[in-house]
């Protein structure tokens, strides 16, 4: 394994577990969509690191490619879910929501 | 001895800024760390010799789920925004170096030597295998992301 590719490759761990913890700590729904999107990156950059040095890399470029666009995708959903959330709750804190419903 | 400065550089930048981003109180700050990580995890994208998934990284993440993020945070009000504060200022011009540095190194030192596609027969065979299977990949691709944003704009709609 190339030198690149472990750096990367931790680093991509690092991020998934940072955001995982955030989205499980986060008292913003805003916060915990931007979390989400710190797991992409993760996720992303070691598919990325993955593929590096390797004959199979340009699967792993497309692995990048798709889920750079999926992520996009579920952040904007998540992102106009909030905003329907805010407009019935008045609130962003998913402990408050939690404590109005029924 | 170089190219093993780049990875590190980058990755420490990345990490850095996505920590800022999650630990920060104000959303605003929140966001503008997570713009600048979107450009360093771009650059390294395009560093290492994969430009086009580079830009769409940054086209994407830097550029539309930046501005969609800005909206919702004016429209739910949680805009204090960061502007002129020093410390901020200070994490973006050390992302900035520390981005830059790598680039330099990447670029007049030889980092990418190892970085380049093995050319043998083999990877032409993978190659030509996904291109062959490149519409259908596209086609879904944008199936998924036209229905995301037919649901983002049913949802932000107003209800008469």
């Amino acid at each position: 394994m190339l030198i690149d590719q472990s750096i990367f490759m931790a680093t991509g761990t690092i991020l998934v577990f940072l955001g995982i913890a955030s989205i499980s700590y986060s008292k913003n729904l805003v916060k915990s969509v931007m979390a989400f999107q710190v797991v992409v990156f993760g996720v992303n950059l070691a598919l990325f690191a993955a593929g590096l040095g390797q004959i199979s890399r340009p699967v792993g470029d497309t692995l990048v490619f798709m889920s750079i666009l999926v992520g996009a995708s579920a952040e904007a959903m998540g992102l106009a879910i909030v905003v329907t959330v805010f407009r019935k709750y008045g609130t962003l804190n998913p402990m408050e929501i939690r404590r109005l419903r029924g | 001895m170089y190219s093993e400065l780049v990875p590190l550089l980058l990755s420490g930048a990345l990490v850095a800024t996505v920590a800022v981003a999650l630990i920060s109180s104000k959303v605003s700050t929140a966001l503008i760390m997570l713009f600048y990580s979107s450009v360093i995890l771009g650059t390294t994208f395009t560093l290492y010799g994969d430009s086009l998934v580079g830009l769409l990284q940054m086209i994407t993440f830097a550029g539309a789920i930046s501005v969609l993020l800005l909206t919702v945070i004016l429209m739910t009000g949680q805009s204090e925004l960061a502007i002129g504060v020093r410390r901020l200022a200070i994490y973006g011009v050390l992302a900035s170096l520390a981005v830059a540095a790598a680039s330099a190194l990447a670029v007049f030192a030889g980092g990418e030597g190892s970085l380049a596609l093995p050319s043998t027969d083999i990877s032409l065979t993978v190659l030509s295998f996904i291109w062959q299977y490149r519409e259908w990949d596209i086609l879904i691709l944008m199936t998924v992301f036209a229905a995301a944003m037919v649901g983002v704009t049913n949802l932000l709609s107003e209800a008469k």
